[in-house]
């Protein structure tokens, strides 16, 4: 049963349900600037390219 | 026409305000990381430098800088007009 | 207050004029999603913001979202330079010849004017900085659909770069929610 703070058992790290938590960045490796501007980020952990799916189905 | 030697110069000073602008973001949200600090604090001065050879050479890139008469600042090209 | 410093952040080259590219692209010049629309919202919030990390945040997110507002607007100038009245009908840009020239006026992709209506500011920072998360995902969205309408390299380059900042702001404002919520908890205030 949940507890009357909204804090319930088995969910990890303190976690509360209906909220949203995102994890803090650990500072690490860096790009060198003129590969980050390429890149659009300095952070190689938050680089995401885009890969759109219908152009791999073409290669 | 423009001279390539400022299409590079800016270039240059764009990449490394960027990575200051990284930095500035995060540690707007980790004000106390050490590392990300030292990082802004090298590059900062690099940029600083960056900006004041690109504008000895190239003119003002803001109206706070320093410019030579007549005032500069206005030149063509603006950066939407430049080929990168 | 603001300075303008006279530099794109971002190189954005376009190889050729590609009108029907410029009209797609109102989409983040002028639409709900644009980087306009970005720059108003957070430059709006970050007064009711409870804690410096998040005035900070709002405050330089919101200043480098005018930076890509003026990246697309240069997009949009360099594909539509050199073009004729009959080429910009022809591309669908007849209407917005007729009002507006070539002048970067903000509407979307289709015609239709910018509003404050895009956005919203509650005065709860833990509302708007969830606001501001979704926005930064519709707005990485709106780049993928627009990469996936060109073959320019310059114009992918440039919107690959404004992409992935949508990614870097998306995790800003997620330790900014963290840290409103951590500040709540020690004032024992409920949200």
């Amino acid at each position: 049963m949940n507890k009357p703070d909204g804090k319930s058992k088995g969910y990890p790290g303190g976690m509360r349900l209906g909220e949203a938590y995102v994890p803090f960045q650990i500072y690490g490796e860096t790009f060198d600037p003129k590969t980050a501007l390429m890149y659009g980020t300095l952070f190689p952990d938050l680089f995401r390219p885009y890969r759109p799916a219908h152009r791999n189905q073409e290669q | 026409m423009y001279d390539r030697t400022m299409v590079e110069m800016l270039k240059e000073l764009q990449a490394v305000e960027f990575a200051v602008y990284e930095l500035a973001l995060f540690l707007d949200t980790h004000p106390a990381d050490r590392r990300a600090w030292e990082d802004h604090t090298r590059l900062v001065n690099k940029l600083k430098q960056l900006r004041r050879a690109f504008e000895d050479r190239f003119g003002p890139l803001s109206l706070d800088s320093e410019s030579p008469f007549p005032y500069r600042y206005i030149n063509d090209p603006w950066p939407w007009e430049i080929q990168y | 207050m603001w300075f303008y410093e006279k530099k794109l952040q971002y190189p954005a080259n376009v190889r050729r004029c590609d009108l029907g590219m410029a009209k797609f692209l109102f989409a983040q010049y002028g639409g709900p999603d644009s980087e306009l629309s970005a720059a108003v919202r957070y430059l709006t919030q970050r007064y009711t913001m409870p804690i410096p990390q998040a005035k900070a945040l709002l405050t330089d997110i919101g200043t480098e979202e005018m930076a890509h507002w003026e990246i697309i607007g240069t997009l949009i100038y360099k594909l539509t330079e050199d073009a004729t009245p009959e080429q910009l009908r022809a591309a669908g840009l007849g209407d917005h010849f007729a009002q507006h020239d070539r002048a970067l006026y903000p509407h979307d992709a289709a015609g239709v004017p910018w509003t404050a209506a895009y956005i919203q500011a509650t005065g709860d920072p833990i509302t708007d900085l969830h606001e501001n998360m979704a926005a930064e995902q519709k707005a990485r969205t709106t780049y993928e659909h627009l990469i996936s309408l060109t073959d320019d390299d310059g114009v992918i380059a440039t919107l690959s770069f404004l992409r992935e900042r949508e990614v870097v702001h998306f995790q800003r404002f997620g330790e900014a929610l963290m840290l409103v919520k951590e500040h709540y908890e020690h004032k024992h205030i409920f949200y």
